[in-house]
């Protein structure tokens, strides 16, 4: 092969600018859409968050009127149905993501450990089986959920055979804690819970709990995210070199202590990053109550997200819809940065907090 | 990239390691299959169930929702396509994922080689940007994407429906890393010879990159045939509605009152299927292709 | 690549750049054939070409409903030769909002009471009902109904009104005869008991202030007072009401349609789940349709202090944007012609409401009378703008009444009115 030198515009600057053309040229496509699809429509809603447009014509039309933070503060501190709506939202999806977030990130690291295992056959098979919920549509799945757990559904008939008389969980808005307090003999609010009010909510309607019906779509949400996030822990587990278990073992630990002071320390970046994507998703729970109980019962699944839908799609208020979602925005930044602070990299040689010189030796080890 | 060393999930990793104290699943072995096969079963029986249920009468299956039909009927199947348009709403469904399966390919696959292999200037910035999208929420997005579909007068239309969906960071990150692997011989040699830049993209690198290709587009079907709140919010003409918004439709009771279960759950069993025959093809590659996209 | 010479250097050049053009068109090109008409600065279409197709958006009950708007629609559409379609929503708020605020919305739509104040303040709709020649013809409750800021707005299309819809068979079973039809909240309590054996509840209604409410008004209470001007949420003859009905509940003689596995009254009475129910007229089609064995009786409902019942009402709403605004109200001066009426009737059991051919409708189904004669002490549930939100809320707490304090519930409701007609 011969190289010939060229001469022209294929030289120095020449290339330079060729480059520079067809730089700008290649990543214009993707640049133009996202910047025309995710940052101009954030300024848009930003402007209809703090104006009156009613939904007819134009937002920028000259009769749209600035007014300032008023969606906001009448959603934040109005204390009328806007504020209670959003509270009760609030609520609810706080409990969904301090529910879902752990056992979706438990199992799934459960699942990864059990499926990682070497000398375990079929492991393709297993893995198949727990990831496939995850491709499905989110909407395939309300409807088959809506089905196993209605009042004649399967998860009722399994629970009979253990003689518990399962509930009609989608129409059911009673609170799993206001449940359990009951069997504790709490029945009814305590006088000084009934009277503060948060977000337009009595404390005590704070402590409710996530109804049944959230609880199914909890259920719902863990089955179908967990192999999503198996996958993750799989491949972060396939990379942890096996020197490092062998000289846990060769110091003779008990496969807890190996896996508890060695792997999952190792395992911490995924962790992170399984935390950070639990969060940003279950903050944004909207296709399954769409499809499934729009809210219901009681407002028992209303969530943030939904909420913000039907305020402007629904009920024509379109300046309280972006704010709740601008509302939600800050929300899930404001958990994403309080994970990440939560769990940071402390003192990186306290990671280990044992006294036991056998599995120092193989952190350290796994240091390196 | 230490990961390399353990490449392909699904091996079995060798035993080749000296010094025989690797634990063996030996005595462990059955309680662990044990409970995998009960995870597992917890996993497939939902499946199995909606399809034996769509096989069934209505007052069998609210009768009888554990066990297996006492006629096997297709009523719920004919029903659904008779009163419902559910043809029509698989081809509006086809027609989007077609659309935004290439144009995804095609546009994410020249960001990525811009982003890899051409060192321009604002490089670093536009890198950030993306990052930076990547971290805005989607169903945040879901008003203010109605208010520039208005006004660019897309609203309730193809358009409307394919555009917005061809933005998509993370196609271009997993492209551009893909790229990143290639060697920079094979492009210098291109170069020498003359070639110019779309020149060495089209045919040289890109044929080359068929993995990532094959990646992208497994992961454009299953988005966007999947994808919900986008249609809701872009359409509104029944002649436009895809498979999820139809069957979110029927969910909610549309076609009389009364719970027509095994109606709802042929209907979801039926959309499921394009993207399970997909997943089961190309297993291995969504499988690690999800691992690698979701860590960017 | 020897072939790769300074020539080809300039034609790749030039492709690529092609390429990116052509792209670049393709993009527009989609964009352009996407039809839609982004938002329109000016205000009413105004009338325009009356040649122009209309659609027609309807929230339907079922399939009688639906079959006989396109009748009627596709009749019309021929004689006039105009281009007309129907299309049924399966969320009617919504897809009504969404069109509205996408800039296509329907041109011909049902509107109901809670949503008719917000569309009227936001210009979306076209006055034209005082225009129509039978803008006297209609019941004056009705048309109060759509009147805002003393115009008369839509045309009502029909009307239904709250009955007491009772299982002939089940009750000829529990050894009660024709005098036993409830006329008081005791008698009703005590046949109620009677009526529950088994499965099936005496007495089985929605969870919805939409159908609890004729407690409120019977017992001389109700959201608000006459004028609709004052929240009475809150008042002790409220308490009292809602206090019967759950105790009816706590006592296992009344459910809820939802607690014994319905979606509504109707279901649950088809179903035989509940042997009484608080139906409007709209039941008779689909009890026709889906349960067509049930022996049924309609009797007004039973009075406490007073006789009451809540009547519901929507109208042809056309839209101010519309491009045939003529064609449009042309359509709905056929809909609400006495013939048209007559048949909506035949076919899904709902009532003219235009006075004259209500005379009619009583001729033709006496076994239905009480849904018409209980217009006269008819009332309507709260209307004003934003009213809808608080319903929709009070609802949400109701669904528990069993286990709540109805008290603490109005309560609620009246914190939550009391702004809403302030205004």
């Amino acid at each position: 092969m011969t190289s010939t030198r060229k001469t022209g515009p294929r030289t120095g600057a020449g290339i330079q600018a060729g480059q520079q053309l067809s730089g700008w040229l290649f990543i214009a496509p993707v640049v133009l859409l996202l910047g025309l699809f995710l940052f101009v429509p954030v300024l848009m809603a930003a402007w209809v968050s703090v104006s009156d447009w009613t939904g007819r014509g134009s937002p920028f039309s000259s009769d749209v009127g600035f007014v300032g933070a008023d969606n906001y503060t009448r959603i934040l501190v109005g204390g009328g149905l806007d504020t209670q709506d959003f509270g009760t939202a609030l609520r609810n999806n706080l409990y969904y993501v301090l529910l879902v977030v752990p056992l979706q990130t438990a199992l799934a690291l459960f699942l990864a450990v059990l499926v990682s295992q070497r000398m375990l056959r079929s492991r393709g098979f297993f893995r198949t089986a727990f990831y496939f919920p995850s491709v499905t549509s989110s909407v395939a799945i309300t409807v088959l959920w809506l089905f196993l757990f209605s009042a004649t559904g399967v998860v009722n008939k399994v629970l009979s055979w253990v003689s518990i008389d399962g509930p009609n969980w989608f129409a059911d808005p009673r609170g799993v804690l206001h449940v359990m307090l009951g069997w504790l003999g709490v029945s009814s609010e305590p006088a000084g819970l009934a009277s503060t009010d948060f977000l337009g909510i009595s404390l005590w309607e704070w402590l409710a709990g996530p109804s049944m019906a959230m609880s199914a779509f909890i259920l719902m949400a863990i089955f179908t995210t967990s192999g999503t996030f198996m996958l993750l822990f799989i491949a972060a587990l396939q990379s942890i070199a096996p020197e490092i278990h062998e000289a846990a073992v060769m110091d003779r630990t008990n496969a807890w202590q190996r896996f508890w002071h060695v792997t999952l320390p190792m395992l911490k970046p995924t962790l992170f990053t399984v935390l950070t994507l639990g969060l940003i998703g279950t903050w944004q729970v909207f296709d399954q109550i769409y499809t499934g109980t729009r809210g219901g019962p009681a407002k028992t699944t209303l969530t943030p997200a939904y909420l913000s839908f039907n305020a402007a799609f629904n009920q024509q208020d379109w300046g309280e819809g972006a704010a709740i979602a601008f509302i939600l925005f800050a929300i899930i930044v404001f958990f994403t940065v309080l994970q990440r602070w939560v769990l940071r990299d402390r003192d990186k040689v306290k990671r280990t907090k044992t006294r036991d010189p056998r599995l120092q030796h193989a952190a350290v080890e796994a240091e390196r | 990239m230490s990961s390399r060393r353990w490449v392909g999930l699904g091996d079995d990793t060798p035993d080749g390691v000296a010094g025989g104290r690797r634990p063996r699943l030996g005595a462990t072995a059955w309680p662990t299959y044990l409970l995998l096969v009960g995870l597992a079963v917890v996993y497939i029986l939902p499946f199995l169930i909606q399809i034996a249920t769509s096989f069934k009468t209505e007052p069998d299956a609210a009768a009888n929702p554990l066990g297996l039909p006492e006629n096997w009927t297709t009523a719920a199947y004919s029903r659904l396509f008779e009163f419902s348009d559910y043809l029509l709403w698989g081809t509006n469904s086809l027609v989007v994922t077609l659309f935004v399966t290439a144009g995804r390919v095609f546009f994410d696959s020249l960001a990525g080689y811009a982003l890899a292999r051409i060192p321009f200037q604002g490089r670093t910035v536009v890198f950030a940007l993306l990052i930076a999208v990547m971290a805005v929420p989607g169903v945040v997005l879901l008003i203010p994407k109605f208010l520039v579909i208005n006004q660019l007068g897309m609203y309730d239309s193809y358009s409307g429906m394919i555009v917005p969906l061809l933005a998509d960071a993370a196609g271009v990150f997993i492209m551009k890393n893909f790229f990143e692997s290639i060697p920079v011989s094979v492009e210098e040699q291109a170069r020498i010879d003359g070639a110019g830049v779309f020149r060495t993209f089209w045919s040289i690198v890109l044929p080359m990159s068929a993995p990532a290709v094959m990646t992208i587009v497994i992961l454009s079907f299953q988005g966007s045939w999947n994808e919900l709140n986008h249609f809701i919010v872009s359409t509104q003409d029944p002649e436009l509605t895809t498979l999820t918004k139809g069957v979110a439709q029927l969910a909610s009771g549309q076609l009389s009152q009364g719970t027509q279960y095994p109606l709802k759950l042929a209907a979801a069993a039926l959309m499921t299927i394009p993207v399970a025959v997909v997943f089961f093809i190309f297993q291995r590659r969504i499988m690690n292709a999800s691992a690698g996209a979701v860590k960017e | 690549m020897r072939q790769l010479s300074d020539m080809h250097g300039a034609r790749s050049a030039r492709r690529r750049l092609s390429f990116v053009a052509v792209s670049g068109v393709a993009a527009l090109a989609l964009s352009a054939c996407g039809g839609g008409s982004g938002f329109d600065e000016e205000g009413g279409g105004g009338g325009g070409s009356s040649d122009g197709p209309i659609t027609v958006l309807i929230g339907s009950s079922g399939d009688p409903e639906t079959k006989a708007v396109e009748e009627a629609v596709a009749a019309w559409a021929e004689e006039e030769g105009v281009e007309a379609k129907v299309q049924v929503a399966s969320d009617l708020n919504q897809e009504l909002a969404q069109g509205f605020s996408g800039g296509q919305p329907p041109d011909v739509f049902y509107l109901s009471t809670d949503n008719f104040a917000s569309y009227a303040a936001n210009g979306s709709l076209e006055p034209y009902a005082a225009d129509l020649a039978t803008a006297d013809a209609f019941f004056p409750t009705l048309r109060e109904a759509f009147t805002y800021e003393d115009e008369f707005w839509c045309a009502p299309k029909d009307f239904s009104t709250l009955a007491l819809v009772i299982n002939n068979r089940l009750w000829k079973q529990a050894g009660l005869t024709e005098a036993d039809v409830p006329t008081t909240w005791d008698e009703l309590r005590t046949v109620a008991e009677r009526l529950t054996k088994g499965d099936t509840v005496g007495l089985v209604y929605g969870p919805e202030v939409q159908r609890l409410g004729v407690f409120l008004e019977q017992n001389g209470g109700g959201l608000t007072n006459d004028e609709g001007t004052e929240a009475t949420a809150d008042s002790p003859e409220n308490v009292e009401a809602l206090t019967f009905v759950q105790e009816m509940m706590q006592d296992g003689v009344a459910a809820y349609s939802v607690d014994v596995g319905a979606g509504w009254g109707g279901e649950a009475f088809g179903k035989e789940l509940g042997a009484m129910t608080i139906e409007g007229n709209w039941i008779t089609g689909a009890m026709q349709n889906d349960f067509p064995d049930i022996d049924y009786q309609v009797a007004p409902l039973p009075a406490g202090t007073e006789e009451a019942t809540i009547q519901y009402t929507n109208c042809w709403g056309v839209a101010a944007d519309s491009d045939n605004v003529d064609g449009a109200v042309s359509l709905v001066e056929y809909l609400t012609t006495p013939e048209q009426q007559m048949a909506f009737a035949d076919a899904f059991g709902v009532m003219p409401s235009v006075e004259e051919v209500a005379g009619q409708w009583k001729e033709q189904y006496p076994e239905l009378a009480p849904f018409i004669d209980s217009a006269e002490f008819a009332k309507n549930l709260p209307a004003a703008e934003g009213s809808a939100d608080v319903l929709a809320d009070m609802n949400a707490q109701l669904l528990t009444l069993k286990e709540s304090d109805p008290q603490q519930i109005l309560e609620g409701v009246q914190k939550n009115l009391e702004p809403v007609l302030s205004n």
